[in-house]
C-alpha cells in the first residue's frame, strides 16, 4: 500500500502534472470569477485537450477546474455580491457586507480559507472513506449496482422536485440518447435513422460540451450578466495578518468541510445546498449569531468550505462505485472510460497508483489555487473586467474545435450545435439541466445492469427483493420520494393556514 | 417573475413538444431498433428505450394537459428578452461549420470571430483586428501543429489546385 502511495506520491509531483493542475486550476479560478461562465464551462472546454493526455494528467487538469471554479467564485461574491458560481452566493451575504464596511480582505481571506480548509479536509476524508465505501462495494453485483443508480437517479430526480414532471422528461430523454448507435450487447442498431454518423451513438463529449459550452455562452451573449465593474482593493495580494485572524473559526472551518463532503457524496444535491447547510450550521452554532447576514468571516468561511468540499464529495460515488454525483463528476467518468479504465469497487485494486495520484493531485490543486489568489488577487478580481460577450464568442469556437479534434468528426461539432441550442431553451426556462446529463451519463449503465439483473432473475424483477442490499436501497429510494413530498405537503398546508389566519 | 415563468405557456410548450417527441419515437421503436438477435425480449435490445421513452410521456403529460386547457397561464419566456442575438450567433456557428469544410480552419475561424465580435457588439478596430488573429494563430498551432489533428483539406483549395 505504502508503494503505491509512494508512487502516486513521486507521480503527482512529476513536472507535467503539476503543469497541468496549475494551468487547470488557473482556467478554472478564471471561469468561477467570471459570473455566468462556472467550472462547467471551462472543463468541457479543456475536454477535448485532456484526451491527448495519460489518464492521471488529464484528470489533474480537469480536477484543477472544477476546485479552482469554486476558489474563484467567491471573488466577485465577496467584492460585487455577483456570485461567479451559483453556490458562492451564500458566501456574498456576510462577503458583501464586510466588503462594504471597508473590510474586502478580511472577507476574501476568510472566503480563501474556507475553500482551501474544505477542499483539503475534503480530501483527507476522501481517502479514508473512498478504500472503505469500495470494500463493501466489491461485494455488489448487478442487482446491487441497478438499485445504487436507481437511488442516484431518483435522488437527482427530487433534488428538482419542485419541477418534477419536467425532471423525468430530462432524465428520461437522456436515457434514450444514451441508447442512440449501436447497442453494446447485442450489436443491434438503435435509431439511427439509417446514417452511418448515428451508428456511433451520441458521446457524452459533444452532449456535455454542446449542453454547456455552447448553450451557456449563447445565454452569455443575449445577457449581459455582469452589471458593476468597481473593484476596490487595498492591495495587490491578500493580507495575510487577515488569515490568521480567520484562523480563530478553525471549528466552523472543519465542520463545514465535513458537510461539503457529505453533501457531495449525495448524487444531485449539489454545491449550492452544501453551502447553504454549512452556513446554516454556523449560524446556529455560533456565538456571534446576530452578527450572520450583517457581516462576518464566519458566514464567508462556513459558505466556501462547504463548497469547496464538494468535488472531493463527489468523487466518492465516482470512484467507489462508478456513478457520478454530479455533471462535473459526470465529465471526469468520460475521462476515466476514454482511457479504459472504468471507476467502481475494483478501480482502487486494479489501479492503486492513479488513485494515489488523484489524492495528491486534489491536495496540490487546493494548495495552488489558494497560493494562485493569495498571491495574484487583485489581478483574477479584475478578470470579472472582461466583456462576457468577447469571451463567448471565443470559447464557442474554441469548444467547436475542440470537439471535432476529439474523433475528427464534424458530425460530432454538429451534434454539439444541436445540444447547444437545447441547453440554451433549457438553461433559459430555469430547467433542471443536471437530470439529462445525469440520464445520459447514467443510461449506458443502468440499461446494462437491468439486462444482467434480468437475466439472473430469468426475467422476473423479484430478484431485487432476494437480496438484503438491494431491499435496503429500495426502501432508501422509496424514502427519498415519500418523505420530502410529505414534508413539502406539512409545508404548503402550514403555508394555506398562516395565509388564512392573516386574511379572515 | 420567477413564479410567471415557471407556470408560462412557452414551459408547457417545450414540454409537450418533448412529449410529442417521445411518443413518435416510441411509435417508430418497432422499426428503428433492431430486434433481429435470438435473445429474449428481457434481454434484447428495445426494453431499455421503450422504459426512457414511456417515462419522458410520463413526465410531459401535465405539460400536455396545460397546453389544452391553458386557465389562466400566458405566453412569457423570462423577461430578457426575445433571443434573436443568441439566433443570429447560432447562425454563424452553424455557418462556421460549413466553412471548416469549405474554407479550412484558418479562414473559418477568422471570419467566423470577426462576424460574431461585430454581432455582439465587441466591435472596436482593435478588438475586431487582435482577437480573430490571435485567437486563430493560437488554435492552428495547439490543434494543427502541437496536437496534430487532421482536418479535412477545404474545398476551395481543391477547386484551385485542379
Amino acid at each position: 500500500m505504502f508503494e503505491h502511495m509512494a508512487a502516486g506520491f513521486e507521480a503527482a509531483f512529476s513536472i507535467a502534472n503539476l503543469a497541468a493542475l496549475v494551468f487547470g486550476s488557473f482556467v478554472g479560478i478564471v471561469v468561477g470569477v467570471l459570473p455566468g461562465l462556472g467550472p462547467m464551462v471551462g472543463m468541457v472546454v479543456l475536454l477535448p485537450f485532456s484526451f491527448s493526455f495519460p489518464p492521471d494528467i488529464a484528470l489533474s487538469l480537469l480536477l484543477g477546474v472544477f476546485c479552482g471554479g469554486y476558489f474563484g467564485g467567491g471573488i466577485p461574491a465577496v467584492l460585487l455580491r455577483t456570485p461567479g458560481v451559483p453556490s458562492s452566493i451564500v458566501t456574498s451575504f456576510d462577503g458583501y457586507p464586510l466588503t462594504r464596511k471597508g473590510q474586502a480582505q478580511t472577507a476574501l481571506s476568510a472566503a480563501l480559507l474556507g475553500s482551501f480548509g474544505g477542499g483539503i479536509i475534503s480530501v483527507l476524508i476522501l481517502m479514508f472513506l473512498a478504500p472503505a465505501l469500495a470494500h463493501v462495494a466489491a461485494s455488489f453485483g448487478p442487482p446491487e449496482y441497478f438499485t445504487v443508480a436507481l437511488f442516484g437517479v431518483v435522488l437527482v430526480v427530487m433534488a428538482f422536485r419542485s419541477q418534477l414532471g419536467r425532471g423525468i422528461m430530462l432524465l428520461g430523454l437522456g436515457f434514450w440518447f444514451s441508447t442512440v448507435g449501436i447497442d453494446g450487447t447485442t450489436l443491434s442498431e438503435r435509431f439511427s435513422f439509417g446514417t452511418l454518423s448515428m451508428q456511433n451513438g451520441l458521446d457524452i463529449v459533444p452532449v456535455c460540451l454542446g449542453l454547456f459550452g455552447i448553450g451557456q455562452t449563447l445565454i452569455l451573449v443575449e445577457q449581459n450578466i455582469m452589471k458593476t465593474d468597481h473593484i476596490h482593493l487595498s492591495r495587490s495580494t491578500l493580507d495575510f495578518s487577515e488569515l490568521w485572524k480567520a484562523l480563530k473559526y478553525w471549528k466552523t472551518l472543519i465542520r463545514s468541510g465535513v458537510i461539503g463532503t457529505f453533501v457531495g457524496l449525495l448524487p444531485g444535491t449539489g454545491s449550492i445546498l452544501a453551502s447553504f447547510l454549512s452556513y446554516d450550521a454556523a449560524k446556529r452554532l455560533s456565538p456571534e449569531k446576530e452578527k450572520f447576514g450583517h457581516g462576518t468571516p464566519e458566514g464567508c468561511i462556513a459558505s466556501e468550505a462547504g463548497n469547496n468540499a464538494v468535488p472531493a464529495g463527489a468523487m466518492i460515488p465516482l470512484l467507489t462505485l462508478g456513478i457520478p454525483g454530479d455533471a462535473l463528476s459526470a465529465v471526469l467518468l468520460g475521462v476515466f472510460t476514454i482511457n479504459g479504465i472504468y471507476p467502481g469497487p475494483l478501480l482502487l485494486i486494479k489501479e492503486p497508483v492513479l488513485i494515489s495520484t488523484l489524492y495528491f493531485s486534489m491536495l496540490l490543486i487546493n494548495v495552488a489555487a489558494f497560493c494562485m489568489l493569495m498571491l495574484w488577487l487583485r489581478p483574477f478580481a479584475m478578470i470579472v473586467k472582461v466583456p462576457g460577450r468577447l469571451l463567448a464568442v471565443v470559447i464557442m469556437v474554441i469548444s467547436m474545435v475542440g470537439i471535432y479534434a476529439v474523433n475528427t468528426r464534424l458530425f460530432d461539432a454538429g451534434v454539439a450545435i444541436a445540444m447547444g441550442v437545447l441547453g440554451y431553451i433549457l438553461l433559459r426556462l430555469g430547467w433542471p439541466v443536471v437530470t439529462l446529463v445525469m440520464g445520459v451519463v447514467l443510461g449506458e449503465i443502468m440499461e446494462n445492469r437491468l439486462r444482467e439483473t434480468l437475466s439472473l432473475g430469468d426475467g422476473s424483477f423479484l430478484i431485487l427483493f432476494e437480496r438484503p442490499i438491494c431491499i435496503f436501497l429500495i426502501l432508501l429510494t422509496l424514502l427519498t420520494i415519500v418523505v420530502p413530498m410529505i414534508m413539502d405537503a406539512k409545508k404548503s398546508r402550514q403555508g394555506s393556514k398562516t395565509a388564512s389566519g392573516t386574511n379572515p | 417573475m420567477r413564479e410567471k415563468s415557471s407556470s408560462s405557456r412557452v414551459h408547457d410548450l417545450l414540454g409537450s413538444a418533448l412529449g410529442v417527441f417521445a411518443l413518435v419515437m416510441l411509435l417508430l421503436s418497432p422499426w428503428q431498433v433492431d430486434r433481429s438477435g435470438p435473445d429474449p425480449f428481457y434481454k434484447g435490445p428495445l426494453l431499455f428505450p421503450l422504459i426512457t421513452l414511456c417515462l419522458m410521456l410520463a413526465g410531459s403529460v401535465p405539460s400536455i394537459i396545460r397546453m389544452v386547457r391553458p386557465g389562466t397561464t400566458q405566453w412569457y419566456l423570462d423577461g430578457h428578452g426575445k433571443p434573436f442575438r443568441a439566433a443570429r450567433v447560432l447562425g454563424c456557428l452553424i455557418l462556421y461549420l460549413g466553412g471548416l469544410i469549405f474554407a479550412g480552419l484558418e479562414i473559418a475561424t477568422f471570419v467566423f470571430l470577426l462576424a460574431a465580435l461585430k454581432l455582439v457588439g465587441q466591435d472596436t478596430l482593435v478588438k475586431l483586428s487582435v482577437i480573430p488573429l490571435l485567437v486563430t494563430v493560437i488554435l492552428v498551432v495547439i490543434f494543427k501543429y502541437f496536437l496534430a489533428i487532421w482536418f479535412p483539406e477545404p474545398l476551395v483549395m481543391q477547386f484551385f489546385m485542379e
